[in-house]
């Protein structure tokens, strides 16, 4: 079963300056089925609208064109929002708060209720190895404890679906095994795992299946028994797909 | 409204770390001077200027704070993309305002607190017999503090940059001070500039309807017969309604923007 689809989901973004309009493409009809407990990634060179897609997802964009609806329902839905988790590429947060009133005050908006709260914290914590950190403030801690309280915060009220943009890039070697670890734990507990990423050795390693995004346009998707099967695996398959499609810049810059 | 509740609680402990702190701390530098300075005064008058002058310094510091949280509310969350896990979350745009704007009202009004009991600490030191209109004159700069917030919430989303936003709600909280002269400005004009300056009579928040500073002196029930109860209401209630318009406006702008 399908749990995300896309329905010719498109965003142009328009930007007008000294009276002309410039429009971008970010994503154009993209046409996309997640299937409930897999992970799913999506790749892509810089700029190719990865970004731009999990923003759509999650209602942060507004679609040019096209739908976004999750579990059936058309998205932006409060009640199906809940259902999701969300992990940003860089982690922003409140400095001055610390690690445990940040997610007392996500737990409050997640609707978790105030008994259940301090008992999610303490697991989330334990799963990202943060229980000694609890009381410091945000502002404290290095690139790598943001990520893992990034990812405390997205796991925090058990969602279905966790989404992570760029999961991996900026990690070090210890933090991409452990990243690769959750995911894979993740997803023995029935999760789908929706991420993004242009490290194509760690897309191969624990996707079911990947898609590729190439200027805004989603131009294959690839299962993981055809990887496995081709020589030199995903990176050839990404490569020659990158090579042989289509160039979409830009649009042309429209008139006012 | 628990969602609104814990937005505001959290909006308070944030500025409380943050911009109060500064902002108290430079209060209490500029109050110390201000009694080294009067001291040479003496008597009355060192102690008329100092309870003008600690009311002034209240009010502009209120203003600032007010004016700088407000700007930055929306400014600065979507600069730190911090705004990104907040509406991906089952919270409505229109709770996410509301409760940042109660956090700022509740956290300036918190500063406010502390500055009067300081004030008044200072002054009682000084053998002041104590006046319930000091309440009263705090009391209307809430109302201020409440429209202030509101226009500045509503430039910082209109508006791209903090700069501009900030000069924005400068120069209406200018002439929010001057609304009586534009009115009698306006009918004094030919009938093409009458209907502009009634336009911006309106618009512009009226401040006088909070300015009992300069009447501190009167005493509270002078100062409450001067105003009378009618007064009062209306203008408690022009604060009111102008302050939701403004949220109004901005949570127009803000249900449309894209992150």
């Amino acid at each position: 079963m399908d749990i995300i689809r896309t329905e010719n989901l498109t965003k142009i973004y328009r930007k007008r300056h000294l009276g002309k309009l410039k429009e971008t493409l970010g994503v154009r009809n993209l046409n996309l089925e997640i299937r409930e407990g897999e992970i799913f990634s999506l790749l892509g060179l810089n700029g190719s609208g990865k970004t731009t897609t999990i923003k759509l997802l999650l209602g942060l964009l507004f679609p040019t064109q096209g739908r976004v609806y999750i579990r059936e329902k058309l998205m932006p839905n409060k009640e199906i929002v809940r259902l999701v988790g969300y992990l940003p590429e860089l982690p922003y947060f409140y400095k001055y708060l610390t690690i445990d009133e940040l997610l007392n005050l996500y737990g409050c908006l997640s609707e978790i209720t105030s008994q259940e709260i301090s008992q999610r914290i303490r697991q989330v914590l334990k799963i990202v190895a943060l229980e000694k950190e609890r009381n410091k403030r945000i502002a404290e801690l290095s690139r790598g404890m943001l990520q893992r309280v990034g990812i405390a915060q997205a796991l925090l009220h058990s969602p279905e679906i966790v989404i992570f943009d760029e999961p991996v890039s900026g990690l070090d070697p210890v933090g991409i095994r452990e990243m690769r670890e959750l995911l894979l734990k993740l997803k023995k507990e029935g999760k789908t795992i929706f991420f993004s990423s242009h490290i194509i050795s760690e897309v191969e390693k624990i996707s079911d299946r990947a898609g590729i995004l190439d200027q805004g346009e989603l131009v294959c998707i690839v299962e993981q028994k055809d990887w496995f099967a081709r020589e030199g695996g995903l990176e050839e398959i990404f490569l020659e797909t990158i090579k042989s499609a289509p160039t979409v810049f830009a649009l042309e810059p429209a008139q006012a | 409204m628990k969602k609104i509740f814990a937005i505001s609680y959290y909006t308070v402990k944030e500025n409380i770390r943050n911009k109060i702190f500064y902002v108290l701390i430079f209060f209490v530098l500029l109050i110390f001077l201000a009694t080294l300075l009067f001291s040479v005064l003496g008597g009355e008058q060192e102690l008329r200027l100092l309870l003008d002058f600690g009311l002034a310094a209240i009010e502009l510091f209120a203003l600032l704070l007010t004016i700088f949280a407000s700007v930055t509310l929306v400014l600065e969350e979507i600069e730190n993309k911090t705004i990104y896990l907040l509406l991906t979350r089952p919270l409505s745009r229109v709770e996410y305002l509301v409760g940042r704007y109660f956090g700022i009202l509740f956290a300036v009004y918190l500063s406010i607190a502390t500055m009067s009991i300081g004030h008044i600490s200072l002054l009682l030191l000084k053998k002041w017999s104590f006046e319930l209109s000091y309440f009263f004159v705090i009391f209307s700069l809430g109302f201020k503090v409440m429209l202030i917030s509101g226009i500045a919430v509503f430039f910082s989303l209109f508006s791209t940059s903090a700069i501009s936003s900030i000069s924005f709600t400068f120069f209406f909280w200018l002439l929010g001070h001057f609304t009586e002269e534009l009115k009698f400005l306006g009918s004094k004009l030919n009938i093409f500039w009458q209907y502009p300056a009634k336009f911006f009579f309106y618009l512009i928040p009226n401040f006088q309807y909070f300015n009992f500073r300069d009447r501190i002196q009167l005493g509270f029930p002078l100062l409450l017969k001067e105003a009378n109860m009618n007064f009062i209401s209306l203008a408690i209630l022009y604060a009111l309604v102008y302050s939701t318009v403004c949220l109004f406006l901005t949570n127009l702008f803000l249900s449309r923007k894209e992150f």
